[in-house]
């Protein structure tokens, strides 16, 4: 028990996966089975030691920093291998390791083209070292560079196995293959925020006292340390690094090309882990650290948000292609959770950290139906399907469950997030422009029509009515076992997460309410 | 320094005259006497015994009219820029009397000559003769042809030690003979290192020939390596510029033989020089095809392989001042970060995700060993450079250490 608590646990869930990854890329291409069954026992083993940490989390104390440790890395920076997590990041870990057990039961039986165990199960598992490991990472450095870690492997599972279809895209000449486009516009739009992310992160260390440690930054930042136009530009810079991850409007325009191009796993991390990245960076280094900026830059963010959550809905009634109709979905639920942040209330942020996991849950199960679906039907046209109830009764019923979570009905995990934004938002911390707030407030709720608007649309389309004729002769296959056994659990956690909220305000609460207290005085 | 450029030898092992490794251990030799001098004799001399054998060396594909080419101008730019470090020596030398570093600065300390016009001027000179050397921008023309004409581990071994040996001319003369003008010379080199950068990876996003995108992504490279310098002349803090630089040039050494391993790999496999023709290559041979994609993300400066580090020490030595050059030019090393991405990561995307020409060909992918060992070396340093820099950054901090007193 003593390696659990000494941060040798935390490493173990950060690295594991990785050294995995590393002993796969061993094993001869021919031992299929083997390379399966490798991956599938290394991520279960990631998932297990990450839930053994809780029955050692200090609940009571959620909101002190737990079960790390720091040892010198770079000396000649002063940059350490600092980890611990707190009650903001436990939710948000556990999540990593679930999902990701998820989408490699899932592999198993449903590789992409070029099917290709090896390489793919490897790119997984190393993105999970990348995901977890942000969000253990107590010092800016080593957050950065796990923060990049994930661009990788998701660039090749873009590139490699992601869409095949030719299309013509503005401002090139050839017709170019939609993964070839969406993976390097992921990459470039990502490396742009996080270039000048690593610029604000210099500019803190040298005002701060030289050390990149978060912990010792937010008591310095606290105590004011931060000040005038600096300040505001290291903000601001932050702000590009996360708001490009996140990814919040006008800067969203690479995730609905990731999305669609991306294998069916490959979009079920990006929305479940890697898209929270962003908002947890909000939450757990530019808020703290600097407080007074972020009180500044508050309105903005709201009214970003606003108009994300509004472009993404409307864009969404625009869709015709099923998972970008999900793609742009995320954009209007990122922009909920963007504006729980942006009220700086206890309420808000506890909504974001809610919305978070509920967002990977419902979006993640969302796109591995429509993953699953477009496979069945070699179509993503939501023109040309129809009648999916009759002709996959199962698949069309969790699509109709989860369609219903991710509109918000009560009763299942996306209510919380987005009511909760809405009440942060209504009443914002003292000092900020009410009425903005209330606009971007009133915006949200116009949203939340638009969502169920589309949703029920979506289902509409694809769910009811008669199958047309193109699908009546053909044989289909309704989902199997793999694919029930990577969905029914997030099912069973949407319901769970639906009527006991407390599961996440539980750790989250005492967390978010010490770093507003500490960052705004009470 | 020595351990630095002593990688290069394993590269070679694929020519057997015995003139080919005469005048590499000479221009070795010279590149060792660079490092060790102190007077400005000496490190003349240095300089070229360390640049004539190359003259030669790049010619060295005799029936090749490209080789012949690219080593006529870098012989004629070479003597150019021999006679211009020349000539800053020779007004150095009348100004001053002396030739011995320390000597010289004493004079010019004891008579405040620090912001003569003449010095300014001699500084002036001794940046564009080495410049050539190291290429860059507007001294950079002759690279690619160069670059893409000599045998490959001479391109290799110009773009990485003959760099070196520049850049440490360039520190050791900048900060021993001239640093008292630091203030003139670092605007001039700051703005040369920001033309640098973006020149060469503009012109290096449109290249087809993978030799020539990595001349000039290597001279973007070099202006990442300059940027520091520049800023510490203007702040007088060298310590911390020459930290950063020689840092980068350490990482940047060993991935950048990484690089060339690889399209030295390729081309002999494919007997094309378009890397667009590359498409899926990686399928016949993974091993190269990881090695590949490693050098050059590490090259466009991706956690956790060794390049991060490399272009964080930069960005970490400009900004460290709040210096507005220092600010202005971390933002435009970060947009051509980000640029650079776009061509490091396309050649991954063609060796990986293209389709393959032919799929039917049955071809074996050669690999000889000797090459594996230079792949596994620079393949292996460039992860710990990555993971843990400590150690690298060690072998900046001695340097500094030594320069800075």
């Amino acid at each position: 028990m003593e390696l659990l608590t000494n941060g040798t646990g935390l490493t173990a869930v950060v690295f594991l996966p990785l050294i995995s990854a590393l002993i796969l890329t061993a094993i001869p291409k021919s031992q299929e089975l083997l390379i399966k069954g490798f991956a599938l026992v290394s991520s279960i083993v990631t998932f297990i030691l990450s839930a053994l940490l809780l029955p050692q989390f200090d609940f009571s104390n959620a909101d002190k920093l737990q079960l790390g440790n720091k040892i010198s890395w770079i000396k000649s920076i002063n940059a350490n291998y600092e980890i611990g997590i707190d009650g903001i990041s436990l939710p948000l870990l556990i999540l990593s390791t679930f999902i990701t057990v998820l989408a490699i039961i899932y592999s198993i039986e449903h590789l992409p083209e070029p099917k290709s165990p090896k390489g793919f199960l490897a790119l997984i598992l190393v993105l999970e070292t990348g995901m977890n490991g942000t969000f253990v990472a107590l010092d800016l450095i080593l957050f950065f560079v796990f923060f990049e870690i994930v661009l990788l492997p998701m660039y090749f599972m873009i590139g490699i196995w992601g869409d095949k279809t030719v299309r013509t895209v503005a401002g090139f000449k050839n017709q170019i293959e939609t993964r070839l486009y969406a993976s390097i516009k992921f990459f470039v739009f990502t490396l742009f925020g996080s270039a000048f992310m690593l610029l604000g992160f210099l500019g803190l260390y040298y005002r701060g006292n030289r050390t990149f440690s978060i912990p010792e930054l937010i008591e310095l930042g606290t105590n004011g340390a931060f000040t005038g136009t600096f300040a505001m530009l290291v903000f601001a810079v932050l702000f590009l690094g996360f708001a490009v991850k996140v990814p919040m409007w006008p800067l969203h325009t690479w995730l609905p090309d990731a999305h669609t191009a991306a294998p069916t796993v490959g979009s079920v991390l990006l929305a479940a882990i890697l898209l929270k990245l962003g908002s947890y960076g909000f939450v757990r280094i530019a808020i703290p650290i600097l407080p007074e900026q972020a009180k500044a830059w508050a309105p903005a963010i709201a009214i970003l948000s606003a108009i994300g959550i509004i472009y993404g809905s409307l864009a969404c009634l625009a869709q015709t292609d099923l998972k970008r109709l999900i793609a742009f979905s995320s954009v209007g639920h990122m922009g909920f959770v963007m504006l729980g942040i942006a009220s700086l209330t206890p309420i808000g942020i506890n909504a974001a950290m809610i919305g978070m996991v509920a967002h990977g849950v419902i979006t993640g199960l969302l796109f591995f139906l429509s993953g699953s679906m477009a496979h069945t039907y070699h179509t993503r046209d939501m023109g040309r399907l129809g009648g999916n109830m009759k002709l996959l009764p199962k698949t069309g019923a969790l699509l109709g469950f989860t369609a219903m979570a991710s509109l918000g009905l009560p009763g299942l995990a996306g209510f919380w997030g987005e009511f909760m934004a809405l009440l942060g938002a209504f009443n914002p911390l003292d000092g900020l422009n009410v009425t903005v707030f209330r606009g971007s407030m009133v915006a949200g709720a116009i949203g939340t029509v638009l969502t169920a608007g589309y949703l029920l649309w979506m289902l509409q389309r694809v769910n009811l009515g008669e199958p047309s004729d193109e699908w009546k002769e053909m044989e289909l296959h309704d989902a199997d076992g793999y694919e029930l056994a990577a969905w029914i659990p997030l099912v069973i956690l949407t319901i769970l997460i639906g009527v006991f909220p407390k599961l996440i305000f539980g750790a989250t609460n005492d967390a978010v309410v010490s770093l507003l207290s500490k960052a705004f005085g009470g | 320094m020595t351990f630095l450029l002593s990688i290069n030898f394993i590269e070679s092992d694929k020519f057997y005259q015995g003139e080919y490794y005469y005048l590499l251990l000479s221009s070795l030799l010279g590149a060792l006497v660079v490092s060790s001098s102190r007077d400005l004799l000496t490190i003349f001399i240095g300089i070229e015994l360390a640049s004539t054998p190359m003259f030669l060396l790049s010619g060295w594909k005799k029936g090749d009219r490209k080789s012949n080419e690219g080593a006529i101008k870098f012989f004629l730019l070479g003597v150019l820029s021999a006679s211009l470090i020349l000539y800053g020596f020779s007004l150095i030398y009348g100004l001053t009397g002396q030739l011995v570093f320390a000597d010289i600065s004493a004079y010019l300390l004891a008579n405040s000559l620090g912001s003569s016009p003449v010095l300014l001027l001699s500084a002036i000179l001794v940046i564009s003769g080495i410049g050539f050397k190291i290429s860059v921008v507007p001294f950079h023309s002759w690279a690619p042809d160069t670059y893409e004409g000599a045998p490959l581990p001479i391109t290799a071994y110009l773009s990485v030690s003959s760099k070196a040996t520049g850049f440490v001319a360039l520190i050791v003369l900048l900060t021993k003979v001239f640093e008292s003008s630091g203030q003139s010379w670092g605007v001039i080199l700051a703005i040369v290192a920001g033309a640098t950068m973006t020149l060469g990876n503009l012109v290096a996003l449109q290249q087809t020939n993978p030799v020539r995108l990595l001349a000039y992504s290597s001279i973007s490279q070099a202006g990442f390596i300059i940027a520091p310098l520049a800023v510490s002349g203007i702040t007088g803090n060298y310590q911390d510029g020459i930290f950063a630089s020689v840092t980068y040039l350490i990482i940047y050494a060993f991935m950048n033989i990484g690089a060339f391993l690889s399209v030295h790999l390729f081309t002999n496999f494919t007997k094309s020089d378009n890397f667009y023709e590359w498409g899926g290559i990686a399928k016949h041979s993974p091993l190269a095809g990881v090695l590949t994609t490693v050098f050059f993300f590490s090259l466009a400066g991706i956690p956790p392989l060794g390049g991060w580090f490399a272009k964080f020490v930069v960005f970490r030595s400009l900004l460290s001042t709040g210096e507005i050059i220092g600010i202005s030019l971390a933002i435009v090393g970060a947009i051509n970060a980000v640029i650079a991405l776009v061509y490091y990561a396309r050649i991954s995307k063609v060796i990986w995700m293209d389709e393959l020409k032919n799929p039917e060909e049955e071809k074996s992918f050669e690999f000889q060993s000797p090459l594996k060992v230079v792949g596994a070396l620079t393949v292996l340093i460039t992860f710990v450079a990555g993971i843990f820099p400590g150690i690298f950054s060690y072998l900046g901090e001695v340097s500094s250490i030594f320069f800075g007193n």
